[in-house]
Parts: C-alpha cells; sequence; structure tokens
C-alpha cells in the first residue's frame, strides 16, 4: 500500500516547477562542482606518487637502521643486494634500484660546486628517476663504465663546465681522510627547472663505493604499478629485508611534500564548503518560499493532528526529493566531466610554466583528477546531507506553526 | 472521568493587542453532551471561532476550566494536543483547506495514516467517502471538485476516523443554499448513525434550523443557550 504521505511530498515537489528545477540545477552544479575539487585533492596522492616515482624518491624505499632518524647518506645497508632481489620479487613492484650517496665537491678549474652524489645502477635509474631521461647534451650512464658522471644544466653552469670535460669530485672517506676521484662528464640533463637540475649528479653504484670507501648501496628505491598499493608492499617488504634495514614509504621519506599537498587540498576542500555553503543557503531559501506560501496548509495538517517532528519530516521528505533529482542531475553531468579529468588532466602549464618544484621535487603541471566508485556515493552523501541541512530552517519553521493563528490570519 | 464532552467554566481568552489585551472570552460556562448537534451563534466578533479554537485543543485558554473529552486542555503539551486532535477531533473548515495536491480519497486516507492506520485505511476512506455520496468522485483532485463537493470531502476528512467530537466553523459560509443543506442533512445523519457530537458555528438561520441546541455567544460571553426541535 502507496504511503500517502509520500505522494503528497512528490506532488508537492511538483508544485512549482520552476523552483524545483532551478533547485535541482542548483543541487546538481554545487554537487559537480564539489565532485571536482573532490577528485582533484584525490588526484593530489596520484600527483605525489608520480612526482615521487619521477624524482627518484620512491614510492617505497628500504633504508639502512638509523637512516629514519638521522638522514645520513654515508649509511649503508645491511646487504643490499639481498633487498634489491627481495623488493623485486615482491608482486606489483615495477622497478627496484639501489643506490648510494655521499656529500661531495665538485670542481672544474677553479670553480667548485657542492654537491650529493649518487651512485646509481643506470641500467634502471632512468626508470625510477625520470630527469635523467631529460638528457639535453650528451648521452646517459651506461652499465659495465666506470669513471663518468652526469649532471643537471644548474650545476654544469655553476660549474662553467662542457660535456666531456674531467670533473674532479672530493669527498670524506670512512675515517675522515680526503678521497677524491676525477670523472668524464658524458651528459647534462636538462629539466627546465632549476631546484630540480641540482639535484641530478649521478655516477655509477662502483664509482661511488670506490670514491668513497663505502662499500654497499645506501638505499633501494622501489616503483610500484599501483601507488595505492604502497602500504601494502611496504607492509611485505619490512619482513623480507635483511635484519636492521628499515623500509619507509614516500610520504615517511617526504613528508613536507605531502604536507604541502595536503595544504593545497585543504584549500581544495575549503572552497568545495564555501560552494556546497552558497547552494545549501540557495536550496533554503527555495524551500523556505515553498513553506511560506504553504503556511494555512501546514496550520491545517497542525490542526488535524500532524505533530511537529512529522511536519518536520515532511518538508525533509521533500528536500530528499529535491536531493535526489539533484544527484541524478550531478552524475549525469559529473561522471563524463571527471571521467575527462581523470585521463587527460587539467593542464597548468600556462600559469607555472613547463614544470615547478618543490624541495627538489619535479611536478608535473598536468593535474589528473580520480576516477572511480566513490563519486557515485560521494555525490549521493553531499546532494542529500547538503539538501536535509537546508531544508532544516524551513521544517523547523513549518513545525512552529500555529495553526490557531495561521488560520484566523488566513481567514 | 467527566460524562462531559466539553466542560468549560468562567473560561476567558484574550490576545495580545497593543497596550491592552483584547478579550475574546469572557467567562463562558458551557456544557456539551455525548451525541449533541450545537450551532453556535452570534455577531461576528462574538467569540465563536475562538471558542471552537478552544474546544479543539488549537489553542489554550487564558483563564477558567476547559474539559474536552476528558482532558483538561491548559495543561496538555502541544504534542499532546495534536494527538487528542489527530485521535479524538475533526474539523471542517470554512475554507475547505483540503491538500489540492491529493485527490479526495488520498485527503481522507491521509489522516487515517497520520492517525497510524495500516491495511484497510484505503477502504476505510472509500467508505466515508461514499457514506457522503462522493464514491465516485474519490480519485479526483480536489480542485477538480465544487465547493459543495469539497466541502464533504472536508467532512469525510473530519469523521473518518469516527472522531468523538466534530467541530465545523463556519463550514456552510462558501456553499450556497442547496449545497449548503446537503451539506447539514449529512452531518446529522453522521451524528445519528455514529453518535458524534457536532458543535458548528454560523450565522446562517437555515443552518441554524438543523441545530438541537443553540448558544448564542455575545461579546465573548453566553447570552443564550437553548435547547430546539430542528426544524429542517
Amino acid at each position: 500500500m502507496a504511503w500517502v504521505s509520500g505522494q503528497y511530498a512528490v506532488r508537492s515537489v511538483g508544485r512549482n516547477v520552476r523552483r524545483t528545477i532551478l533547485s535541482i540545477a542548483g543541487i546538481a552544479i554545487g554537487c559537480v562542482l564539489a565532485l571536482f575539487m573532490e577528485s582533484m585533492n584525490r588526484g593530489h596522492g596520484e600527483l605525489f606518487a608520480r612526482a615521487g616515482s619521477a624524482s627518484g624518491v620512491g614510492h617505497v624505499r628500504v633504508v639502512p637502521a638509523g637512516w629514519r632518524e638521522r638522514r645520513d647518506s654515508r649509511l649503508r645497508l645491511a646487504d643490499w643486494q639481498a633487498d634489491l632481489a627481495s623488493a623485486r620479487a615482491i608482486p606489483g613492484v615495477t622497478f627496484a634500484t639501489a643506490r648510494a650517496r655521499a656529500q661531495a665537491l665538485l670542481a672544474v678549474g677553479t670553480h667548485v660546486v657542492p654537491v650529493e652524489l649518487a651512485g646509481v645502477q643506470p641500467e634502471i635509474e632512468p626508470h625510477t628517476f625520470r630527469y635523467v631521461q631529460k638528457m639535453h647534451e650528451g648521452r646517459y650512464l651506461r652499465a659495465g663504465e666506470t669513471g663518468n658522471i652526469v649532471l643537471g644544466r644548474a650545476l654544469v653552469n655553476r660549474l662553467t663546465a662542457d660535456l666531456d670535460d674531467d670533473i674532479v669530485a672530493t669527498t670524506v672517506g670512512p675515517k675522515g681522510d680526503i678521497q677524491s676521484a676525477l670523472f668524464r662528464l658524458v651528459g647534462i640533463v636538462e629539466t627546465g627547472n632549476d631546484d630540480s637540475d641540482s639535484a641530478v649528479c649521478q655516477v655509477a653504484l662502483e664509482d661511488l663505493q670506490h670514491l668513497t670507501q663505502f662499500p654497499g648501496a645506501g638505499e633501494v628505491s622501489v616503483i610500484l604499478g599501483d601507488y595505492r598499493q604502497i602500504d601494502a608492499v611496504r607492509a611485505q617488504l619490512a619482513s623480507r629485508v635483511a635484519t636492521g634495514d628499515d623500509v619507509m614509504t614516500l610520504s615517511e621519506i617526504a613528508p613536507d611534500i605531502e604536507g604541502h599537498l595536503n595544504q593545497d587540498a585543504a584549500v581544495t576542500r575549503f572552497v568545495s564548503w564555501i560552494i556546497l555553503l552558497i547552494v545549501l543557503l540557495g536550496v533554503a531559501s527555495a524551500q523556505l518560499a515553498a513553506v511560506l506560501e504553504r503556511r494555512r496548509e501546514f496550520a491545517v495538517l497542525a490542526a488535524l493532528g500532524m505533530s511537529g517532528p512529522r511536519l518536520v519530516g515532511l518538508v525533509v521528505q521533500e528536500a530528499l526529493l529535491l536531493g535526489a533529482g539533484g544527484a541524478a542531475l550531478a552524475i549525469v553531468a559529473g561522471v563524463p566531466l571527471v571521467w575527462k579529468f581523470a585521463h587527460t588532466g587539467l593542464d597548468f602549464r600556462r600559469y607555472v610554466g613547463g614544470s615547478y618544484s618543490f624541495q627538489g621535487v619535479l611536478f608535473d603541471p598536468v593535474v589528473y583528477g580520480d576516477f572511480g566508485w566513490w563519486i557515485v556515493w560521494y555525490i549521493g552523501a553531499v546532494s542529500m546531507g547538503a539538501t536535509i541541512a537546508a531544508s532544516l530552517y524551513p521544517a523547523w519553521y513549518a513545525a512552529r506553526t500555529d495553526p490557531a493563528v495561521a488560520l484566523r490570519v488566513a481567514q | 472521568m467527566s460524562e462531559h464532552v466539553v466542560l468549560a467554566r468562567g473560561l476567558t481568552k484574550s490576545f495580545e493587542g497593543g497596550r491592552e489585551p483584547v478579550w475574546a472570552l469572557r467567562g463562558v460556562d458551557l456544557e456539551v453532551g455525548p451525541g449533541e448537534f450545537l450551532a453556535l451563534v452570534g455577531p461576528s466578533g462574538s467569540g465563536k471561532t475562538t471558542l471552537l479554537n478552544l474546544l479543539g485543543a488549537l489553542d489554550v485558554p487564558t483563564g477558567g476550566e476547559l474539559t474536552v473529552l476528558g482532558q483538561h486542555v491548559a495543561s496538555l503539551s502541544k504534542l499532546a494536543r495534536a494527538r487528542m486532535r489527530l485521535h479524538s477531533i475533526g474539523f471542517v473548515f470554512q475554507a475547505y483547506n483540503l491538500v489540492p495536491v491529493l485527490t479526495a480519497r488520498e485527503n481522507v486516507e491521509f489522516v487515517l495514516e497520520l492517525q497510524g492506520l495500516g491495511e484497510g485505511r484505503r477502504d476505510r476512506a472509500l467508505a466515508v467517502l461514499a457514506e457522503l455520496g462522493l464514491g465516485d468522485l474519490a480519485d479526483r483532485r480536489t480542485n477538480e471538485l465544487s465547493g459543495g463537493q469539497q466541502q464533504r470531502v472536508a467532512v469525510a476528512r473530519a469523521v473518518a476516523s469516527r472522531p468523538k467530537l466534530v467541530l465545523a466553523d463556519e463550514p456552510t459560509a462558501n456553499l450556497d443554499g442547496e449545497n449548503a443543506e446537503i451539506l447539514m442533512h449529512l452531518m446529522r445523519d453522521l451524528r445519528d448513525r455514529h453518535g458524534m457530537t457536532f458543535i458548528f458555528s454560523t450565522h446562517d438561520p437555515r443552518v441554524v434550523a438543523h441545530a438541537v441546541r443553540i448558544v448564542t455567544l455575545v461579546d465573548g460571553r453566553v447570552s443564550k443557550d437553548e435547547p430546539r426541535e430542528p426544524t429542517s
């Protein structure tokens, strides 16, 4: 048996078609804008992961004992080859590579520049540190060869070096002794961003071990096919690495970058709330107008014995119908929009140039949104939540109707 | 428990009106028993509607005592008064006041639904409408009905749950003579068949002719209270 109160709510929504359409359109527009921003926020996770994988940080990293606290580049893994093999054996791991780092001074003639020199595995490194794919001059390091170095354009400029120049690298050995080696500049990387270029200073892993006299590697950097598997892979890897070695995630390694993105996300969310608030006030205004127009009707219902809470329920029920309409329209309009956003991205190149960096990490100016089933519940929750919230004051106003006064005034 | 449907003693009601309160009722004494068919008459502003509002627990008195169906109206909460109206009192308004987006049947059924009636409420609504000669019009929207038909729907809505007391405020004011006559006959039939108490306010002498008791209000007081034989 159909409930008359339900039919009453449905037909009441249809009383003023223009107002209903405008309310539904308002709810839908608010939902789509909020959805777009939420998609962008969720896409921040992907952006962070993409930046992490491109900048050599890695999604997950095996680090030596004590590195988490001290971040000392001289620390070495207990068994880097075993850690590397363990990482590569985990499903979902796309690339894993070992590196060692050292604080060094590079010199060409009288020009000296302090750098963090990285010893890498040349055959894997371009897959885990995409900056080095952007060779501007020369070539990248090759597996098996030694004595070569690749630098970023900013370092090359400071050293006033040219391709094929000999560069002296000096560092401090395990006992505090000065160690030096001569490298030939075989490639110059140009990312388009000075900060990022300054972070590119690579030699073969064997060369770094030889230069510093520290054996082994200081990290195993892991790239995943799906960044959402970070926590799962970290857990698996933690149980497999050599005793004493530690496993950290991208967020733990680069908390400042994540904080920066979280701040962006908070601003976006704030803007979403403002949009929703404006929509909510619009819907509340339309609902209040509808309640005022029907004051006499509500007075009659109250006179017939409809209690305040039931009157509130009636108005909220009508609001839910508007919310459902708004949600349906928002899904129709919002899903293709967010799908496009997720697949082709939003290109900020016009505003920030070719790329932008934060703390040496190069971010792609094309931002992609997130697309998934969450859209349906998000739109449902936002539109229903907003319309219920918008209907509360009109509903309370309707419930306060004094039947005797309203009927007296109406007559 | 009182046997009276209505028992009023020294009933007063005032409204805020500028510096001085405006007294609509100035000490009404009234006893109404079960099954009465009572007409409240009097000039405009004599307090008829105010008295009906108090009897219907739509409002609370300023002073005096008022017991309706054994309940002290002044001591009831807003929710309790709403419950009392829903389950024990039927209302018929001058301007019909039907819900325009519902059909005749749905208007009647809505009140039954509010009362919590589940199965059978549709049949009950249809039966009451048929009793009032509206069986064929049950599925018409109320704005498709004539004034007389709408007022009969309003009566059907008021009596569908067999309340003990039905209050009607100028029920024939918007009806022509013929429809007024039909409505009064129907109301009297309902009272005769179901033993409901009807109290209605009116200015119309043809309506008064149906009453078995006439209470005349003047300036917020009962000036005359006389039983009579209905002439119609």
